[in-house]
Order: C-alpha cells, then sequence, then structure tokens
C-alpha cells in the first residue's frame, strides 16, 4: 500500500511538501525523491489554470490591442500596417487632444470630490457608527448600482423639459436657473461629473471609515485625558490616521475614472460637440461606431498607459513593504 | 465613377413604382404559401429595431413561423445607442453565423459587401420572382457594381413634417404649404407658448431639416454628389441650404442652442406629437408607429404630415427618403427559409401587419387600403414628388456621418456666416480622408 506522509529531517521537523513512500528502503527513497514534489512545482501546478486564464483574458487582447494599433483598419475592410501611424496621428487630431483635457479633468476633479466627499461623511459617520448604519448602507448602495442605470435616473433629473432639477429651481423661485444642462459645452462636463460622484461616493466612504474605526481607542483616550477638544482630536489623530483608507480610495477612484465610460455613453453619448468626451469614449468611438479598430486601439494603448502611470508607484509601495 | 449607385439618376422610374405602389390594391392571394413552402429551420437575423418596431418585427416572424412551422427565429441584437452599425460590425466580425441583416445605411451595404460579408441576392430575387413585387428601380437601390445585395421591405418619406392637428387649431393656422407660410406662421405658434420646431440636436436627428433644405435649395444630384464626394463641402450649395435653416433659427424657429443640443429625438417627438410643447418635427415614418402604438393617437385624426414647404429655388419636386432592406450574410447556413422570409416581407400578410404599425411596404402586393390617413399621404407626396434623395447622413462613411453631425450641432450654437464656412470646412476636412 502507497500512502502519503511527510518526510522529517535529521531534527524530526517536518519537512512540508516532500512525500515518500511508507516502509521504503534506501532504493525505494531513491525513486520517490525523483518524483517528489518541491514547493515550486506545486506552486506552478496550483497557479498553471489561472495563469492559461490570465493569459487568454487579459494577457492575449493586450497583445491584440498592441498589434491593432499598428495596422489602419476602416470598417470591415482588409487591415493595412501603417507601423506607428496611428500614434502620430493621434498626437495630431484634435478631437484626441480634447479627450485627453476632458479625461485629466475628469479623472481629477471627480476623485478629489468623491473621496473628499466620501471622507467626509465618514468622519462624520464615524461619531455615532451605530446610529449612520442605514445612512452608510444607502451611500454605499449607489455605488453598487450599474452606472447605466444611474445614467437613466440622470437624464431624469438633468432633461431640459420635465427634468426633476430644473422643475425644483423653477419650484424655489430659481427658474432663471434653470438650464439645459448636458446641452451645454460649458456645464455639461460638471453635470456628469456631479453624476459621477454620485455613484462613486460609496466606496471612499467605506474605505475611510474602515481606516478611522481602525484607529486605537486608546489614543482617543488619551487626548481626552490630556485635554484635547474633539476637533483637535479630529485633525491630529483621526484624519492622519484615517489616511491609509483615503489612499486606497484615491487609488481606486483615480483607476475607475480614468477608465470611466457608461455614465457619459448614457447621459451624453460624448457630446455636445464632444465636450464630454474622454479617451475612454473617444477609443469606443473610433473602435465601436467608426469601426476604425486601429486607431481606437492605439487610444486604448494611450489610456493603458496612463492607467499604469498611476498604478505601478502604487502596487510597487504596496507589494515593496510587504514581507 | 459613383460610389453608390440607387437609381436615383432614374428620378422618373423610381417616381413611377412609388406611383404604382399607391395604386396598387390586389392581393395575389395565396402566394405567401407558395414562396414559402422550403421555409424550415433556424433563420438568424441580426435585428437592431426595438421600441414598437421590435415588436412589429417579432409579429412578422411570428407570422411567418405560423405558416412555415419548421422555421424558426433566433435574433442577435447588436448593442447599440443610435447608430447601431458599430454594434452589427462587432456581431459579423465576432463569427456569430448570421443568415440575415436589417440594413437601412446604402453606405454600410457597400462596406459589407466590398469586403464579401453579404453576399448577392440575384438568385432569390429570380427564385422567388420579386421582380413581380418590386419594379427595377426598388432592385436598382440595392444594386453594387452589377449585383443586388438587397430586399427593401420598406420605405419611407423623410421630408414629411409632423404635428398635431389641435396644435395648428389652437394657434389658428393652416398646414403651410410655401417658406413663406411656413416661417410666417411661427409668431402665431409663439403666441400661444408653442415653440415652432423641436429640433433634437443631442446625437443625429437635427440633420434632417437641413437635408431637405439641402434638396429644396440645391437639388437631388447635388446632394448625390455630395454623397459620392464629387463636389466638396464647401460647396456654396450647402452654405445656401445652411444660410435658410440659419433664417429658420433668426425668426425663433426653435428652444435656444442648448436645449436643442439636450433633446434627444424621442424627447422632440413627445413634444411635438404626445404634449403640444412644439409644433413641427421632421423625422421618419417610424413616429408614425411611435405615435399610433406608444401616444395611442389616431393618424389623420390627432396628428398628421404635410410635405416640406416649397421654397420657390427650382427644386420643389424633390423629396427625401429612406428605406430599410434585408441582406443576405456570408455566413449564412438557411439560404432557403432566409429567401423565404426575404420574400414573405412583400407578401400581403406582411404589408398588412406593417400597415398596422404605420409602415409602408413598396410591395405591388400591398393592400394600400389598409393604410392609414398618414401612411397614404406620405407615400402620395413622395410619389408626387420628381425626383427623391436617400437620406444623405446615411449615404456617408462612418467617421463623415459623424462629423458631419457634429458640425451641424456647431452650426446650431452659431448659425452666423463666419461659422459656416469653419463648419463646412471642417467637414470637408473629414470628408477629404473618408472615401
Amino acid at each position: 500500500m502507497v500512502s502519503g506522509t511527510l518526510d522529517r529531517n535529521s531534527t524530526g521537523e517536518a519537512l512540508p511538501g516532500r512525500i515518500t513512500q511508507m516502509g521504503g528502503g534506501s532504493h525505494k527513497r531513491a525513486t520517490s525523491r525523483k518524483w517528489a514534489w518541491n514547493d515550486t512545482t506545486a506552486a506552478w501546478i496550483l497557479i498553471t489554470p489561472l495563469l492559461i486564464f490570465f493569459v487568454i483574458s487579459v494577457i492575449y487582447p493586450l497583445f491584440e490591442t498592441f498589434r491593432l494599433s499598428f495596422f489602419d483598419i476602416r470598417g470591415v475592410r482588409a487591415p493595412k500596417y501603417v507601423g506607428f501611424g496611428n500614434y502620430f496621428k493621434l498626437f495630431g487630431d484634435p478631437n484626441f487632444q480634447s479627450a485627453l483635457k476632458a479625461t485629466f479633468l475628469w479623472t481629477f476633479v471627480s476623485t478629489a470630490f468623491s473621496v473628499a466627499i466620501g471622507w467626509g461623511l465618514a468622519l462624520i459617520c464615524s461619531l455615532a457608527p451605530r446610529a449612520t448604519l442605514s445612512f452608510r448602507v444607502m451611500i454605499f448602495a449607489a455605488y453598487g448600482v450599474a452606472e447605466a442605470v444611474s445614467g437613466f435616473m440622470w437624464i431624469g433629473i438633468y432633461r431640459p423639459d420635465v427634468g426633476l432639477l430644473n422643475s425644483l429651481l423653477t419650484t424655489v423661485g430659481l427658474e432663471d436657473w434653470a438650464h439645459p444642462w448636458l446641452g451645454d459645452v460649458k456645464t455639461a462636463i460638471w453635470a456628469l461629473i456631479a453624476a459621477y460622484v454620485w455613484t462613486q461616493v460609496g466606496l471612499p466612504l467605506m474605505t475611510c471609515f474602515a481606516s478611522i474605526q481602525s484607529v486605537p481607542r486608546n489614543l482617543h483616550e488619551a487626548a481626552y485625558i490630556d485635554g484635547a477638544s474633539p476637533m483637535k482630536i479630529l485633525r491630529y489623530i483621526v484624519m492622519p490616521l484615517s489616511l491609509p483608507g483615503v489612499r486606497v480610495a484615491i487609488f481606486i477612484n483615480l483607476l475607475a475614472s480614468l477608465k470611466a465610460f457608461d455614465l457619459i455613453f448614457v447621459l451624453t453619448g460624448g457630446g455636445p460637440i464632444r465636450s464630454t468626451e474622454t479617451i475612454g469614449y473617444f477609443m469606443y468611438r473610433e473602435s465601436m461606431q467608426n469601426f476604425k479598430l486601429g486607431y481606437g486601439a492605439a487610444s486604448t494603448v494611450i489610456l493603458l498607459l496612463a492607467v499604469l502611470v498611476v498604478s505601478i508607484p502604487v502596487i510597487m509601495k504596496r507589494t515593496g513593504e510587504a514581507r | 465613377m459613383q460610389l453608390f449607385d440607387f437609381g436615383f439618376e432614374r428620378p422618373a422610374s423610381l417616381k413611377g413604382l412609388i406611383v404604382g405602389t399607391v395604386a396598387a390594391i390586389g392581393v395575389a392571394a395565396g402566394s405567401t404559401a407558395a414562396l414559402s413552402q422550403d421555409a424550415s429551420g433556424e433563420i438568424v437575423m441580426i435585428n437592431w429595431l426595438g421600441g414598437a418596431q421590435g415588436e412589429m418585427m417579432t409579429k412578422l416572424q411570428d407570422d411567418f413561423v405560423a405558416k412555415n412551422p419548421k422555421a424558426s427565429f433566433r435574433n442577435i441584437v447588436p448593442q447599440a445607442a443610435g447608430d447601431a452599425r458599430g454594434g452589427i460590425r462587432q456581431i459579423i466580425l465576432g463569427g456569430e453565423q448570421a443568415d440575415l441583416l436589417i440594413n437601412t445605411w446604402p453606405a454600410f451595404r457597400k462596406e459589407l459587401a466590398d469586403s464579401g460579408l453579404i453576399i448577392p441576392v440575384d438568385n432569390v430575387w429570380e427564385e422567388q420572382n420579386l421582380g413581380d413585387k418590386l419594379p427595377d428601380a426598388w432592385k436598382n437601390l440595392s444594386v453594387l457594381n452589377g449585383d443586388n445585395y438587397g430586399v427593401t421591405y420598406t420605405f419611407g418619406n423623410r421630408s414629411g413634417i409632423w404635428y398635431q392637428t389641435s396644435t395648428l387649431q389652437n394657434a389658428n393656422i393652416e398646414a403651410p404649404t410655401t417658406w413663406e407660410e411656413f416661417v410666417g406662421g411661427f409668431a402665431a405658434l409663439q403666441a400661444k407658448d408653442i415653440t415652432p420646431m423641436a429640433i433634437p440636436a443631442k446625437v443625429w436627428a437635427h440633420a434632417e431639416w437641413f437635408e431637405s433644405i439641402l434638396i429644396r435649395t440645391a437639388g437631388v444630384e447635388t446632394a448625390t454628389k455630395l454623397a459620392n464626394h464629387e463636389i466638396p463641402w464647401t460647396d456654396p450649395a450647402v452654405k445656401t441650404a445652411l444660410g435658410k435653416w440659419a433664417e429658420l433659427i433668426e425668426a425663433n424657429c426653435c428652444r435656444d442652442p442648448n436645449t436643442m443640443l439636450a433633446t434627444a429625438w424621442d424627447n422632440a417627438v413627445d413634444a411635438s406629437l404626445k404634449t403640444g410643447d412644439a409644433a413641427y418635427v421632421l423625422m421618419g415614418m417610424w413616429l408614425n408607429t411611435r405615435a399610433k402604438v406608444e401616444y395611442g393617437k389616431t393618424p389623420g385624426t390627432d396628428y398628421t404630415i404635410f410635405q416640406f414647404p416649397a421654397m420657390g429655388m427650382g427644386h420643389d419636386n424633390t423629396s427625401m427618403v429612406d428605406a430599410k432592406e434585408f441582406n443576405m450574410l456570408a455566413t449564412a447556413k438557411n439560404l432557403e427559409g432566409s429567401a423565404a422570409f426575404m420574400a414573405y416581407m412583400l407578401s400581403a400578410d406582411a404589408a398588412a401587419i406593417m400597415a398596422d404599425y404605420g409602415l409602408a411596404s413598396p410591395s405591388s402586393d400591398a393592400d394600400t387600403s389598409l393604410y392609414d390617413p398618414v401612411v397614404r399621404k406620405s407615400v402620395e407626396e413622395v410619389a408626387k414628388a420628381e425626383k427623391v434623395q436617400f437620406v444623405l447622413g446615411d449615404l456617408l462613411p462612418g467617421d463623415l456621418g459623424g462629423e458631419y453631425r457634429v458640425q451641424l450641432q456647431k452650426f446650431l450654437t452659431d448659425p452666423s456666416s463666419n461659422n459656416i464656412d469653419q463648419v463646412t470646412a471642417a467637414i470637408e476636412a473629414v470628408a477629404a480622408g473618408a472615401y
């Protein structure tokens, strides 16, 4: 009978991962060594299915995107190799330049507001964690709703004729403020950012709240005994010690904002006059509407680089600290 | 060389076929069964129709299956908002083995045909005797390089201006027939707090007004040349058309530019045909389906159309039209079933279902007595036109079509002659590299 057991070293410690055959002599022991699994082999075997999945779903599409970006593809016609032509063309394309500007504005403003509001709400909620549970759940629920669904709700809010916002403004006597928010190139992107912040604020609220909750209770008590006012406790203890949660929220919101698409697609379709077209939407329009797949792929590569610029330093810092 | 060949170079024959369509009352009883006797198996259709039109297509498929119990349908719905071509390309290139495609864009037909993704259907025309139901001019609509790639199953008048009868009664004005009457009536409408024209400029529908003005000021031939880029977009004819549109804006035809840019096509139709906040809206025949089915309005009584007003510039005998056709994909497996369904779509039964939804059939088998007053008037108006032009925006290659609509949005924000120069130059810059 063959059964697995742990091999032991000279001090009698178990050597995990070693399998030998019970009752074997030296010959059998040598044979078993030949077939023995070490940690590395086991790790590779365990990780292989995931790696295969990763290669198929991430690496291959990435490779294909890079490859496509070197071709001029119009509609369903045969591709034509153009080298870096799409990249040169991109940086001379005023629509792409405008999309770059819109993306930076969108990303930084929406991240700043989402995190600031989320952090602020988290600080308020931390004053009465139990009493604000349902409030936190409600705010986080907005984060869980699909952006496309939120988009349809915000269309109802922003509609110029029967929209909720203009109706409210008219009701409270501010009819002069009523405005076609999504039709004006000056207000459309801000209206979109407001809607996007609403959908995103739930995550910073939760990460910051968790971070605040992890501040040791004895620090509060020590500060209180030392005579610190609640505002000082907030300013010098809670806020600095909740920064890890804020950093996580900033990182996740930055990445999500860079890739934002759904809400823009539903609310404005990149308009009016392309004023709300971010790189993500530009990529969609060129790839899926105009079906210039090569050109769209080149813009995808640029977006990917932007995402990497944001994420690599954070990932390196985080994993570098891990032991 | 013409990029597209729709038969618009033969306007007289197209006029003839529409007149024939209007005149034809007789129905060839039993022809459907004969045409569809071989239909069996699954027919896979790329079907992007939504709302009431989507409901109509389901009814047509159900009726076909009722007549051919061995047949069934599987619809592949592209992910799209507005222009469905992107989603359709994804489906085709994604490897879906579809049989039929509903197509309304001649430029797209050419793109697919040039790439070998759709196949000629000349044999379907012969085997199913479609020539008996559709005159050659309809056949020529979908001919490319001598091969026929489609079967047109519905057509519409795109120069018909829609309005609620109560709106004009309220303003105490009649449906205008001339440009002067049209513009002159704005004051009466505004006095009743009604916006004369609902312009949905959020995505594409604002181009409709420009296109009808263009063919009335410059003629069908100029529009065709523009579609083929045989003349530049900076041509004086384009600027004149935009100048006439600027006259409407100066006469306070519409809401402010920002509101126009925030208005989607369905909201504009609601304003005109449902709430009455606006008087006129210019769009395709699917408005009839929407008003009948979704608003519950009675065609001819609650709402109707008048043809785009005469402008007195020598081209008042023109009309813009659209059409929908079936293309057979190169991946088609169920050729017999697909051919039978194409033939069924020209049958009296199919025409009756379409008429019920407010759409016209080009088939001579269609019983036109089933048409509601709006469809009948619409078809008669197109028949009266000596020259017709397919919707210009649908003739343009994808990225040019997009730029054209964006630049027309810019025009709406500033209709000055200086901006007209900039707008036309911007379209021309894209057109130069689009063909």
